[in-house]
């Protein structure tokens, strides 16, 4: 009698779960391609340590932890799950003969407490810390897995307890079922009647096992099936290589994102298995300085409209608008395109792309703020966002030592691409000078391309004009394959982003390397002699684009280390830094005013470390912006701003001291 | 209905101009070229209104050197054919005045029912462009518009006054309009039109008209000096007020 209705009661939910999922991943199939099947086995192999290890979900380590008590519980109390309905559904089924009443048995009690532990540590978590990450998150989904899956484990010991309780004899392989079997039994429940007992904690077992079933594609918990196939389809292409536009099948020009079908596949999986868990939320700059964006809403909003999106699959002349309908443009130009939102996702979300190709729509429509448009005509006439004419790129090297060669004329072994910031701006011009004349000192053999250069894109790309980045890049690259070089060096992060991860997209492959690199090579090869006694206590700042997306940590700090500094870091450092709130194409728009800037909270984190007076830089709009939120903060007489170059200058032993 | 859009090249103004040798014009080796800003706005207009009632905008240039992508530029910003005056690439600083005569022939051969220009340009600071064309055309002619619209047989204009006051005039089609203000800022075109549209050649026109004569010459051009010109004052506020105090006796001014 039992087995048929168990057959009626799990295929009726099977189905209905099916069914759920069904509709909601439907629209996946007619998505454009993301080309994520390539290197198989390193997909396979980042997933041990994502999920095996929980690499990324311990970064937290309170919610880490439970986590990772959760997850294994539900690895081990699966033998269970298959026990009840092996047995149910065809009997004679039982693991006892590999350990189901002994090892796996007790495995099951310890595993039911860490569980318990697992649930209580998040019901205290997200009722009682209320971490702000969780702002904007669905308590009710929350709440309503915890109350299903809570009765999944009680059930579970009860049942056995009951069982137990019918001959009264405890089983020391099942702990926490016997402590539980006393109770039972003062209660008169022995004997025939533990069997009832049995039956009925059996069955309210089995029934909040499907109804966990049924209810989990609806809710953020599908995770347990999206996370994995998201990881594994996350992108093995460069950090800093944004994916051009995909091309919608069929079609030869690809179109900009405009409907939910116009993205890819892995983009919906994507919000498809966000969690909710606000980690993006919680080191977003942007959010921090109160501006309408939140990387977390940002992918539930779209998840949202993706799945009321009735012109996906039936009708597609009826395709719901993203931008103006879910996603407001506010939103989007909010994005200093850091990163810090995707370095921390446990199951690999994509934010930035996403947001650079929604900008791109926008962009095509001339849909951009005054500033930026201006930024973005200069670049169209100019090729800088300063509308400066190219032949005054070299303006700050009059009064240098020594002429820089021209790359373009005569061969060279490191060919400096100067970037716009340190060309045109003021106070990193000086820089560039300092940057020169001790490549001069170490005796570089170096070259610019003067007025053959032009911006690198790499932030008119995150602002959302590919056209525009297109044109800038080639270019370049048809600058730099006449020239005659060994390496690119170049002081610029976003300069460095672009010709070493953009580029060989666009079949330019340099082999390109920042400043600080090749100082810390001049200082150990002893071309740039150290004279230590200015020590001093500093702390540091990673660029984004140097650190977080090309793994440029050391070297900086290699530098500030070898110069005899004391370095003390600042508690958000390397792949957590704070951005400076400049990147993505920001330093092109208003700012408008809102909560605390960025980058001054950046400053009043390195002041809390305290007794520190140098915060070092090593890009040239780390300068601009760190300058200016010193001013703005009133602190000048406490701490200084320096760039590398400064320091570097400052100790290393002139050719004067060297000949004394 | 046609509509022809006058665009001319300016220097770019927030760049340090330096005086040639002559003394007579800025050093043009070292400066940057920019759509004139006023001709910016009539390019607007003249795309407003092909959007507004179907008309066709032809866009035409007279510039010694950028003349070709200022006009792949105003392709990519929706006008449908563009035509590019050669004036020779010795000729870097023809007055509005020099290339009236040029527009005037071009405009001819391509009959258009309204002409669109700038009010204004660096090179034109009186404004004489639009005027200029209205006489050689013998064409009515208003400047200093703001909005346009067109019926039939007739444009219907805003044109701006000092202390907030427009009026609104009605002119005959054909007419020469000197534009102010579009009724919409210019749109930004986006990098991938533009870069589809580098490809396409640019047609150009020998001109059969001789240049207009200028009736003033630029004797002599001077930098103004910009130095020297401010003191900061440091201190604490008594410090401050005695250097004012002294400041003030010195030049005599108490």
């Amino acid at each position: 009698m039992t087995t048929p209705i168990l057959w009626a009661l799990t295929l009726t939910a099977m189905a209905i779960s099916g069914w759920r999922f069904w509709v909601r991943f439907r629209p996946l199939l007619a998505a454009r391609p993301a080309g994520r099947t390539d290197r198989i086995a390193d997909r396979l192999s980042f997933m041990v340590g994502d999920i095996g290890l929980h690499r990324r979900l311990l970064r937290f380590s309170y919610s880490g932890i439970l986590h990772a008590l959760i997850f294994s519980s539900f690895l081990v109390l699966f033998t269970a799950i298959l026990e009840s309905f092996g047995s149910g559904l065809f009997p004679g089924f039982s693991l006892t003969a590999i350990g189901g009443e002994t090892w796996i048995a007790l495995l099951q009690n310890i595993f039911a407490v860490v569980i318990t532990i697992g649930l209580g540590m998040a019901i205290y978590h997200r009722f009682v810390i209320r971490p702000e990450r969780f702002e904007g998150s669905k308590t009710r989904d929350a709440t309503i897995i915890y109350v299903l899956a809570t009765p999944i484990v009680i059930t579970m010991i009860l049942e056995a307890s009951a069982r137990l309780a019918i001959d009264g004899q405890g089983s020391a392989w099942r702990p926490v079922s016997t402590l539980f079997m006393y109770p039972m039994m003062a209660l008169g429940i022995t004997g025939h009647a533990a069997e009832q007992a049995e039956g009925v904690f059996y069955w309210a077992h089995i029934l909040a096992i499907l109804a966990f079933l049924v209810y989990i594609p609806g809710s953020k918990h599908r995770h347990m099936f999206t996370a994995g196939p998201n990881i594994f389809f996350r992108p093995l292409t460069p950090k800093g290589q944004l994916p051009a536009p995909a091309p919608t099948p069929g079609e030869d020009t690809p179109t900009t994102v405009q409907a939910y079908r116009d993205f890819t596949w892995k983009d919906l999986l994507d919000t498809m298995s966000c969690t909710e868990c606000g980690r993006c939320q919680s080191v977003c700059p942007a959010h921090a300085q109160g501006k309408p964006l939140s990387p977390k809403k940002l992918i539930m909003n779209l998840r949202d409209g993706y799945l009321t999106d009735q012109g996906l699959m039936d009708s597609p002349d009826h395709a719901m608008p993203i931008v103006g309908g879910t996603i407001q443009p506010e939103t989007l130009w909010s994005c200093t395109t850091c990163r810090a939102c995707m370095e921390v996702c446990p199951v690999h979300i994509e934010h930035v792309p996403k947001i650079v190709n929604l900008r791109r729509s926008l962009v095509e429509e001339g849909e951009v703020e005054p500033l930026l448009q201006s930024a973005l005509t200069n670049f169209q006439s100019q090729g800088n966002s300063y509308g400066k004419p190219a032949k005054q790129r070299a303006r700050w090297t009059k009064g240098l030592s020594y002429k820089i060669k021209d790359a373009r004329k005569e061969p060279v072994d490191i060919l400096w691409f100067v970037g716009d910031f340190a060309s045109f701006d003021p106070r990193a011009q000086k820089l560039s000078f300092l940057v020169a004349e001790l490549l001069g000192r170490a005796g570089v053999d170096v070259g610019i391309l003067y007025d053959g250069e032009r911006n690198s894109g790499n932030d008119v790309r995150r602002a959302g004009d590919e056209g525009l980045f297109e044109m800038l890049a080639m270019h370049n690259i048809e600058q730099l394959e006449v020239c005659e070089f060994n390496r690119i060096m170049t002081t610029d992060p976003h300069s460095l982003n672009a010709l070493k991860s953009e580029y060989p997209a666009l079949g330019a492959a340099f082999d390109v390397v920042h400043y600080s690199e090749l100082f810390l090579e001049l200082i150990k090869a002893d071309r740039l002699r150290i004279n230590p006694g200015q020590a001093g206590r500093v702390t540091y700042h990673d660029p984004c684009y140097l650190g977080r997306y090309n793994g440029i940590f050391d070297a900086p700090r290699d530098v500030i280390r070898a110069l005899g500094h004391e370095l003390i870091e600042m508690p958000r450092n390397r792949d957590n830094s704070f951005c400076c709130g400049a990147g993505g194409g920001r330093i092109f728009m208003e700012d408008s005013p809102g909560g605390e800037r960025t980058s001054e909270s950046r400053i009043r984190e390195a002041m809390e470390l305290g007794d520190i007076d140098t915060f070092v830089v090593a890009c040239p709009k780390d300068v601009v912006m760190y300058s200016a939120a010193v001013q703005a903060l009133g602190v000048e007489d406490r701490i200084a701003v320096r760039d590398l170059a400064e320091l570097i200058t400052e100790t290393v032993e002139t050719e004067e001291r060297v000949a004394q | 209905m046609h509509i022809a859009a006058i665009l001319r090249l300016n220097p770019v103004l927030t760049e340090e101009l330096e005086v040639d040798e002559d003394g007579r014009d800025i050093d043009r080796e070292w400066i940057g070229l920019e759509l004139n800003p006023f001709d910016d706005q009539a390019l607007e207009q003249a795309v407003l209104l092909k959007e507004a009632t179907g008309a066709k905008v032809t866009a035409l240039a007279a510039e010694a050197e950028g003349g070709e992508r200022l006009l792949k530029t105003a392709l990519a910003r929706g006008v449908d054919e563009v035509l590019l005056i050669e004036v020779g690439e010795e000729n870097v600083q023809l007055s509005s005045r020099a290339r009236a005569p040029l527009f005037q022939e071009a405009l001819e051969g391509l009959a258009p029912d309204l002409v669109l220009t700038g009010v204004l340009s660096t090179d034109d600071i009186y404004g004489e462009l639009a005027p200029q064309l209205g006489a050689l055309l013998d064409w009515p002619q208003v400047s200093a518009v703001s909005n346009v619209a067109l019926g039939d047989g007739v444009a219907t204009l805003q044109q701006e006054y000092s202390g907030g006051i427009s009026a609104r005039i009605e002119v005959q089609l054909p007419a020469v309009v000197g534009l102010q203000a579009a009724t919409q800022p210019p749109r930004y075109v986006a990098g991938s039109k533009l870069r589809d549209l580098l490809k396409v050649e640019v047609p150009t026109v020998e001109p059969g008209a001789d240049f207009g004569a200028d009736l003033a010459d630029a004797t002599e051009l001077e930098v103004p000096d910009t130095s020297g010109g401010a003191e900061m004052l440091t201190g604490d506020a008594e410090a401050v007020a005695a250097r004012i105090h002294e400041i003030l006796v010195e030049r005599g001014l108490v």
